[in-house]
């Protein structure tokens, strides 16, 4: 598993900045950049076409002037409301405040609203900075009375309204926009109930209201008393017919605007400041929108909702959303640690971008807030920023790696050459008759050897594909592995080492390997490690008469075996004779070698004795797998490391 | 039975020479000749040859220059394609053919190594034996006797337990076909070749005994 473990530290800083991420999120550091994607998002809708099911009536700044004070008379009040009547609209909801009387016309005003039923006057609940809420009407019943309350988030938009609540009285009270909804719903069969999802939501028919949550969405701890829900605002140049109150009276409207219709009177004048912000329905700074308005897109959204299946504003509930911010920073992860061609990995990176910009749009088409500020965060932290860093880091390690390599083949050019020759030579040292000229001519040879290794290394670093050996010949090392270490095999059997001329029969397998994620320099070392395995048959397999090599893919591993039935087995003889001790040093050395091969491959290398007698060499390893199979290999094993 | 054969040097004069060899040696042969890689393919895809007989040293294209590693080229694309061609490959240096050993072994049709410098009567013994389904592979590629395990397999079946080629397919899960292609292989790494008088089978036995292949 150490390549899972590998994969696993390295992927910490990516883990890290999900964990990042998820705090920021949570301590409401995103909260301000969720709100601007949320308004961004449902500004760049497709425009719907006007919802002529409510009109506007507003009291511009020209009524005002024409007036010559304000507030509004309530003999204007009347007057409007009677003539708005006369076009027998089915509810009129008057988001004015009326709870002291403003003369003249006071009565007239009263005796209209005690004889109007569709009439809803407006109050407040909430109390204001000092305490005081605005009272309704004296002369409205109470079920006439709906509250016109903003809810402003901290940077003083509206994305949420209130539709139920209680008031100072401990009374429960409705919004305008709920008890208009209720007068118009009335004739289409459709009443108030509780939610079926949740019962604490108002449903009137298919269309539940979720209620707001603390957390709700991008939100994070904000004040969510009552009942409140989003506003899903209508979109396009002209969400509602809006007329102006000289329009009204001056008989200059379309009858059939009015008619069966629901009218929300309210002011449009901006000196009156009833007005919020919200991004999503003005783009202009600064984005003003009138309560009036407000209201009719609440209204809208119910109405909408229960008779056009039109979708309300939706979010999922915590865990999916944390699970979503997670999941896209792991992708990030996967994005920067599997795919290393930079320019591969920024066309990924981008294009994983753009689907999970894409993603969060199209579900806010259909209703679905979803969390795109944090996922986006995470990914691109973890797929470019993380990436750039991986790239830096790896040109470093190369280069650390490059000098390190150069000093290996050095020393593995020294080693499966003229140090073997120098233990030969020591070793017929031992020997009782020793040869003058046997030995000059092995020195001599060392002596070559030695010179050549220079030569060696200056062609393998000049020609990166390339591998020397002891014959004459240069390996490409791009052609199939097998082809390679048949070569290789080839050339240092034809080495005169003192044990390889008593082998009579050599049994050999040299097939396909399964070759992909191999690179030339796996095959080089892979190359020096038959090298090595032969040469120590050559040297230490006493009396062996049979030599098995079986290097192929068996359909499940890669496999290089070299099997001896010789009586020597250095990691089992023991001696303190001076040849002996020098070889079980390169001993150490050729086994280090083939451990670090192995763990370069994630496979592994075994010596063993081989039954009746000889010694079996293994270097086995899987296959690189494609990036699908490691995921699903490594990312439990990941998780089980940070778990413990 | 007449023969096809595809010959390919680059040589005008060696080409020649083999032709007319082969013309005396097999007079009723077809023989169809190739100056480059590239034609050779052709002609062998074209003809569908009993036997092709090529130089190592040949160019692909006639714009380009003679080289081994073409003829390697056209040899391996040989084998891959026409698993059960029968080759008789030519050249001055043997040894640069060790790299493509590991796939002699699998090749199903005869193949022989002719060195370039001996007579052309050692040649046209080559073209026999290829024509024959053997396989002669010269010393100088070989480190001493070597093996494949399924070859040792059939001679352990054969002269241990005595059992006849369809008993060794059917042991060894195998072809018949493959059988008598694994005592081709196993006869060439014994160095048993055929000759006049003389039962194969009984010298593979009497050698791979002599050689410890088997006790």
């Amino acid at each position: 598993m150490e390549i899972g473990r590998r994969w696993y530290l390295k992927s910490l800083p990516g883990f890290l900045s999900i964990g990042v991420v998820v705090i920021a999120r949570l301590t409401g550091v995103l909260q301000s950049m969720e709100w601007d994607a949320l308004d961004a998002g449902l500004r760049w809708r497709s425009p719907e076409p006007t919802d002529d099911r409510i009109v506007i009536v507003g009291i511009d700044e020209t009524d005002i002037q024409t007036l010559g004070t304000y507030p509004i008379p309530d003999g204007v009040i009347a007057q409007l409301l009677q003539r708005l009547q006369s076009y027998n609209p089915r509810a009129i909801g008057l988001d004015l405040v009326r709870d002291i009387p403003v003369d003249p016309g006071h009565e007239s005003l009263v005796q209209a609203f005690q004889t109007m039923p569709n009439v809803i006057g407006g109050i407040s609940v909430v109390p204001d900075d000092i305490g005081g809420v605005i009272l309704p009407p004296p002369s409205l019943p109470p079920e006439q009375i709906g509250f016109v309350d903003a809810m402003l988030d901290d940077d003083g938009h509206q994305r949420r309204s209130l539709l139920g609540s209680v008031d100072l009285a401990g009374d429960y009270r409705f919004s305008m926009a709920i008890q208009l909804a209720q007068i118009y719903l009335q004739s289409h069969n459709i009443a108030l109930e509780n939610g079926v999802r949740d019962p604490v939501a108002m449903r009137f028919g298919p269309a539940e209201l979720p209620v707001l949550q603390p957390n709700t969405g991008g939100y994070v701890g904000v004040d969510a008393k009552g009942n409140q829900t989003l506003i899903n605002f209508r979109s396009g140049p002209v969400p509602f017919h809006m007329i102006s109150l000289h329009d009204v009276l001056n008989d200059q409207v379309d009858p059939d605007w009015l008619h069966d219709n629901i009218v929300l009177i309210g002011v449009t004048a901006k000196s009156a400041k009833d007005y919020a912000q919200s991004a999503v329905i003005s783009s202009s700074k600064p984005d003003l929108v009138f309560g009036v308005e407000i209201h009719a897109h609440t209204l809208s959204q119910i109405l909408s909702t229960a008779l056009d299946g039109r979708s309300l504003l939706r979010t999922w509930p915590d865990p999916w959303e944390y699970a979503w911010i997670i999941a896209w920073g792991l992708i990030g992860i996967a994005i920067s640690q599997w795919i290393q061609r930079p320019s591969i990995h920024f066309l990924v990176a981008g294009c994983m971008v753009l689907s999970l910009v894409a993603m969060c749009y199209v579900s806010l088409m259909v209703g679905w807030w979803l969390p795109i500020v944090p996922a986006l965060i995470g990914l691109t932290v973890n797929s470019i920023v993380l990436h750039s860093l991986y790239l830096y880091n790896r040109s470093v390690q190369s280069r650390i790696r490059d000098r390190q390599l150069v000093i290996e083949q050095t020393f593995t050019a020294i080693h499966n050459g003229p140090l073997q020759t120098l233990a030969q030579v020591l070793r017929e040292l031992e020997e009782p008759n020793v040869s003058h000229i046997k030995l000059h001519q092995d020195l001599t040879h060392l002596n070559q050897e030695l010179r050549g290794v220079y030569d060696a290394i200056q062609k393998d670093a000049e020609q990166d594909n390339r591998l020397h050996l002891q014959g004459e010949a240069a390996l490409d090392l791009t052609a199939p592995l097998h082809e390679i270490l048949y070569e290789v095999y080839n050339d240092t059997l034809n080495r005169n080492f003192p044990h390889f001329a008593k082998i009579q029969a050599k049994i050999i397998k040299f097939e396909p390997f399964a070759e992909q994620g191999l690179t030339p320099e796996h095959k080089r070392n892979l190359c020096r490690f038959l090298e090595e395995a032969l040469c120590n048959v050559g040297k230490h397999a006493v009396g062996a008469r049979r030599l098995s090599v079986d290097c192929r893919y068996d359909g499940h591993r890669n496999m290089i075996q070299v099997i001896d039935n010789g009586n020597g087995n250095r990691e089992t003889v023991g001696s303190s004779s001076s040849a002996l001790s020098s070889s079980q040093s390169s001993g150490k050395r050729g086994t280090q070698q083939a451990r670090q091969i192995a763990t370069q491959l994630g496979g592994t290398f075994e010596r063993s004795p081989h039954a009746p007698k000889g010694t079996c060499c293994t270097l086995s390893w899987h296959p690189k797998r494609s990036i699908w199979t490691l995921i699903f290999r490594f990312v439990p094993t990941a998780w089980l490391n940070s778990a413990s | 039975m007449t023969h096809t054969f595809v010959v390919i040097d680059d040589h005008e004069a060696v080409l020649g020479g083999t032709v007319a060899a082969l013309n005396m040696e097999y007079p009723e042969a077809k023989i169809v000749t190739a100056s480059t890689a590239k034609e050779a393919l052709e002609q062998v895809a074209g003809t569908k040859p009993d036997g092709v007989v090529m130089d190592l040293s040949i160019p692909f294209t006639p714009q380009d220059a003679a080289q081994t590693e073409t003829g390697i080229e056209l040899l391996r694309t040989l084998m891959n394609t026409y698993p059960t061609l029968n080759i008789v490959v030519q050249s001055a240096h043997v040894r640069s053919l060790v790299r493509v050993k590991p796939l002699i072994d699998l090749h199903e049709g005869g193949l022989t190594i002719a060195d370039k410098s001996l007579p052309l009567k050692e040649m046209l013994k080559k073209v026999d034996w290829a024509l024959q389904g053997l396989i002669y592979i010269p010393r100088e590629m070989k480190t001493g006797l070597e093996v494949k395990p399924e070859w040792l397999n059939v001679l352990t079946l054969a002269f241990q337990q005595g059992l006849q080629d369809k008993a060794i397919a059917q042991e060894m899960n195998i072809s018949e076909r493959t059988v008598r292609h694994y005592w081709t292989k196993v006869q060439d790494a014994l160095e048993v070749y055929p000759e006049a008088g003389k039962n194969i089978r009984i010298q593979t036995e009497l050698s791979a005994r002599e050689k410890g292949l088997i006790d």
